[in-house]
């Protein structure tokens, strides 16, 4: 079994502020981890620091084998941020096409082509369309897609249903199930949201609050691939509740 | 409403020139002081050739002067942008060329770079107009989007592509806003300095010193047309290049 993320003794502060606290961590290959935590404990700075988008203050993160550093400069990892962040200049497909076009000298052997992707989003119809011509819901798929096309063995996303609202949420869970699923893509996928969590793991991480530490990890041992009902198996509420009693008892401790 | 968009302007400026023409009338103005309108035209279309010929090379000395200045503007912005250092020692020496009253040393740039070239039009033309351009710059790519800048690092991409793909694009609004407040600026700048060139400038400030009512006042409406085509093209170019951005956008309310 490969080793898509390693943390060892990770830690990283602003200042003096502390935002991570020692971190061990294993991440296999192919597998989606979804980290949940409370509001400022540091989730999105460990998912920059895996992204080598900031240093670690101490210990050290790899991206498979390599330092994140310099994983990001071999484009091993695609990041999706919580805002779509779509350039209001380009159009749906160069836009889903823009990691692509940045840096082409790293580019892998792996990409996908983006408008294949985008028709499978259901995007066909839009590919000439400008940003502020889509809901926020489909500019969120772009931003998947623009992850995807890349090819990246590793996903970093930082929330990216937050700001959905929630029928596009339960729509989106089940696309990036379909999407992300069978391609060999490992995922980092932070949320606020516990079914989210669940409903699109492996592994769930819960973090304490700042500074980050992992206080619980737990096993979603769910069928793969997830049947688009998943959320109604019992199965999910009873892994549901554990989530959430991790949660409390990080907060409460 | 639709219909007045056009009517409106059309009535404003017929009733601007009757009122024009009927105090000259009525008070019976010297034409060196103020000629009528229909005296205007009547001069203005015995030389048309003369009038264009000389409207042209006006015009090459601000686009010229301008794309120096623009050229300039974004590089300079760019380094601005990238270092405060460079910003604050910037700043006074483009303060200094803003508040500097061009005109005194029109004469000495003239005998510097030849007094019956284009360069030193050109030149002051894109002294005068490469502070609000710069500062229009830096603003601009400051304000480019922290998260697509984020999105960027995170494929490793050169300052080159952060510039082309998202810094420059990003400061376009701010870019074209200058570039408005420009056009009057340069027009003068060119009027002033042009003599020995064959520009409007020259055969405005001849018959100026050669009381010559009819010839100044021709060119004077020369370069008001001049200036309204200029920031008519300026429109359509922002049109053309910023479609995406909402002040392009028609408004369907
Ligand atoms: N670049 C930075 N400089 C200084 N402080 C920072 C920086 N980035 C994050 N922080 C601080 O680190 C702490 C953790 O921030 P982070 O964004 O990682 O939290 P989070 O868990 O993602 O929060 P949320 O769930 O609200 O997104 C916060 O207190 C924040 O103010
Ligand atoms: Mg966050």
């Amino acid at each position: 079994m490969t080793t898509a993320v390693t943390l060892r003794g990770l830690r990283k502060s602003f200042g003096t502020l502390e935002t991570i606290a020692g971190i061990d961590l294993d991440i296999e290959a192919g597998t989606f981890v979804s980290v949940i935590g409370p509001s400022g404990c540091g989730k999105s700075t460990l998912l920059r620091v895996v992204a080598g988008l900031e240093p670690a203050s101490a210990g050290e993160a790899l991206v498979y084998g390599e330092p994140a550093t310099s994983a990001r400069k071999h484009k091993q990892v695609a990041i999706v941020p919580q805002h779509p962040g779509l350039l209001p200049w380009r159009t749906v497909r160069a836009n889903a096409s823009l990691l692509l076009d940045i840096n082409q000298k790293a580019n892998r052997s792996t990409t996908t082509d983006p408008v294949e992707l985008l028709e499978r989003v259901g995007l066909t119809k839009f590919l000439d369309a400008h940003p502020h011509e889509l809901s926020g819901g489909m500019q969120q798929r772009v931003a998947l897609v623009r992850a995807l096309a890349l090819g990246a063995p590793l996903l970093a996303m930082d929330e990216p249903l937050a700001a959905l609202d929630e029928i596009t949420r339960s729509e989106m869970r089940l696309l990036i199930n379909q999407l992300v699923q069978g391609r060999g893509v490992t995922t980092i996928f932070v949320t606020h949201s516990i079914t989210e969590a669940v409903a699109l793991s492996d592994r769930v991480l819960v973090t304490s609050p700042r500074p980050a530490r992992i206080i619980a990890d737990i096993h979603i041992g769910l069928t793969r691939p997830r049947p688009d009902d998943v959320e109604d198996e019992p199965r999910f509420f009873d892994l549901c509740n554990q989530v959430r009693h991790a949660l409390h008892e990080g907060a409460h401790s | 409403m639709k219909g007045t968009r056009f009517i409106a302007p059309v009535v404003g400026l017929v009733i601007f020139f009757a009122a024009w023409e009927a105090f000259v009338r009525a008070f019976d103005i010297r034409p060196f002081v103020l000629e009528a309108p229909s005296r205007i035209v009547h001069y203005l279309l015995r030389f048309p050739n003369d009038y264009f010929r000389a409207a042209l090379i006006t015009m090459k000395h601000a686009v010229l002067g301008f794309a120096v200045a623009i050229c300039i503007a974004i590089f300079l912005g760019a380094a601005m942008a990238a270092s405060t250092f460079l910003e604050q020692a910037t700043q006074p020496i483009l303060t200094l060329i803003a508040v500097t009253p061009f005109a005194a040393y029109i004469g000495s740039v003239k005998i510097g770079l030849g007094a019956f070239s284009d360069k030193p039009v050109v030149f002051i033309v894109a002294l005068v107009s490469l502070p609000a351009f710069a500062f229009a710059a830096v603003d601009g790519m400051r304000g480019a989007d922290p998260s697509s800048r984020e999105l960027l690092a995170s494929v490793d991409a050169s300052a080159w592509e952060v510039l082309w793909h998202l810094r420059l694009p990003s400061a376009l609004p701010s870019l074209f806003t200058a570039a408005k407040y420009n056009t009057g600026l340069a027009l003068i700048v060119a009027y002033l300095a042009e003599k020995g060139t064959g520009g409007l400038g020259e055969i405005g400030t001849r018959a100026f010193a050669n009381n010559q009512g009819d010839r100044l006042w021709a060119t004077i409406f020369a370069m008001a047309i001049l200036g309204t085509i200029s920031l008519v093209l300026l429109n359509l170019l922002q049109r053309a290049a910023m479609g995406w951005h909402a002040s392009q956008r028609s408004q369907h309310s």
